[in-house]
């Protein structure tokens, strides 16, 4: 599975980065969430299908492996 | 989308609803208006305040509020731009003061959050929590060997009071300044006999803005006030009104919201001790969650106008430029097409995607700060008060809640327990030395590191 933040949609709910704090780091500066790698690893996989149902600004995508 | 393509106005607003938030009826109401608008209108246009659109169902709130492109924020109190009314529904009639820069459209919006986005970041936040925690423990040291408490005046209203001040850079004694006339401009209906006596209030906070930001300016200390001070926003140094409205702006939404927020979910873990108990047991994985799902369910901020800045389609509707919009975070956070269940509280709740910071450009910029506070709050109340129970016959909320959905008393009992340290007065002094010690309101751009309390 891989995962993208949209920079232009995300505002810094941090509501991903709650969920999955391993995959998703926020700025230090505004708080917007990019992830720390764009290969999720197998067992945060329900994390970030949690993080994109999340989402309030729907800014987060993944492809690959089951949602 | 050329306007000739437009439909004549009685077609356009042929979903038509009558929607005043600002009756008690509407409070009362509220899931059943939501559930008819959100089946029959869910964007409507109401007769009400010289006409306007509301937007209650999710999907129609999400679309708009990402439309920055069509949407304004301005208030244009002056009569220099386009005349706009900003985002309240109706326009104050009292004062005349721009709400800052959630009453602004970028370019200027966005660099006043650039500059304050420093301090106010889940990095800039968690610096802060030991001195939350030292102000909840004092707070509740107060008064837990009596075994009463009213959770408003005692506690909630006090934290996040001291700490915005503390993170503007004004003295932390100062907040008894601040924190009644912060409240009660929120909850006196502008026709009530104590209206005066909240103005009078209202007009000693700004004067004490008014004079830190003189004395900021004479002796540099760190914080927003200090940020706002020196703020460059496109080019312009802005004029100490605008300056005004900022801080009234961060004081509006840094007081009341979050005091509201915790006492909602106090009554409700009040009227639901199991779920108290299972809240307090399972804090490590539910906190999160049942914070989101509080949030969701009392939105605090129910709602933001805005104007049609262009003739546009969106979810289906024409709008017209220099037409008011409702955007009702409060409905659609209950809508059943995004939350099952909606109007039921399920602390564990998933998919919970609410809109009670709003959503786009605008996303409540103290929201780090409001989910740390309350969280500070509720477990210490948790933790110290565990079998507390809420009079209902003494809990006031506020009679509408077309601004705040507040509350302004909530008593409670609980079987007392021992001091663990000073109280409040001698708390603030400790805290503002160590607030002056380390510098504590400096963005973190410039200190990383978590205060330290230092008795």
């Amino acid at each position: 599975m891989k995962v993208k933040v949209d920079p232009e949609r995300c505002q810094g709910h941090t509501l991903c980065a709650m969920i999955a704090p391993k995959v998703f780091e926020l700025d230090e500066v505004d708080g917007h969430s990019s992830p720390i790698s764009e290969d999720v690893p197998a067992d945060q996989e329900a994390q970030v299908a949690e993080a994109v149902r999340s989402c309030p600004e729907q800014a987060i995508s993944i492809s690959g492996g089951a949602a | 989308m050329s306007t000739e393509e437009f439909l004549d106005d009685a077609e356009r607003k042929k979903n038509r609803f009558h929607f005043d938030r600002h009756t008690p009826e509407y409070r009362q109401q509220f899931e059943a208006v939501t559930q008819e608008m959100q089946a029959k209108c869910p964007i409507a246009w109401s007769d009400t305040y010289d006409g306007h659109w509301v937007a209650s169902g999710n999907r129609e709130v999400f679309e708009l509020a990402r439309s920055a492109e069509y949407l304004s924020n301005d208030h244009d109190v002056n009569n220099e731009r386009r005349g706009y009314k900003g985002i309240t529904i109706p326009t104050p009639e009292s004062m005349k003061i721009q709400g800052g820069f959630l009453e602004m459209d970028p370019p200027e919006q966005r660099h006043y959050r650039q500059v304050l986005n420093p301090y106010l970041s889940p990095a800039a936040v968690s610096r802060w929590v030991p001195v939350v925690e030292e102000l909840v423990r004092a707070s509740l040291d107060e008064k837990i060997e009596t075994g009463q408490i009213d959770f408003v005046d005692d506690l909630a209203n006090i934290v996040p009071a001291v700490l915005t001040l503390a993170m503007m850079g004004i003295p932390l004694k100062h907040w008894t300044i601040y924190c009644e006339p912060a409240h009660a401009s929120v909850y006196t209906p502008p026709d009530s006999p104590d209206m005066p006596r909240v103005r009078e209030g209202q007009m000693g906070m700004y004067q004490d803005l008014f004079a830190q930001l003189a004395a900021i300016r004479e002796h540099p200390r760190p914080g927003l006030m200090d940020a706002l001070a020196r703020a460059d926003i496109n080019g312009k140094t802005p004029p100490d009104m605008e300056l005004l409205g900022v801080m009234a702006l961060i004081i509006g939404g840094g007081f009341d919201t979050t005091t509201a927020l915790t006492t909602h979910a106090l009554e409700w873990m009040s009227e639901h001790p199991d779920q108290r108990e299972r809240l307090s047991r399972e804090r490590d994985t539910l906190l999160d969650p049942a914070t989101e799902e509080f949030l969701r369910f009392y939105c605090p901020a129910p709602g933001d106008g805005r104007t049609i800045a262009a003739d546009c389609e969106i979810a289906g509707v024409q709008f017209k430029e220099g037409e008011r919009l409702w955007l009702s975070w409060a409905m659609a956070n209950r809508d059943p097409s995004v939350f099952d269940n909606p109007h039921e509280i399920d602390l564990a709740r998933t998919g919970n995607r609410h809109h009670s910071f709003g959503l786009g450009i605008h996303r409540c910029i103290g929201s780090n700060v409001a989910r740390m506070v309350f969280k500070r709050m509720v477990t210490a109340v948790l933790d110290r008060m565990p079998d507390y129970q809420c009079d209902p016959a003494g809990a006031v909320h506020y009679e509408t809640i077309g601004v705040i959905q507040g509350m302004q008393h909530l008593p409670a009992t609980f079987t007392l327990g021992p001091r663990v340290g000073p109280g409040l007065d001698e708390t603030i002094e400790t805290l503002q030395r160590v607030c002056d010690e380390q510098r504590l309101a400096e963005p973190v751009t410039v200190r990383k590191a978590k205060a330290e309390i230092v008795h």
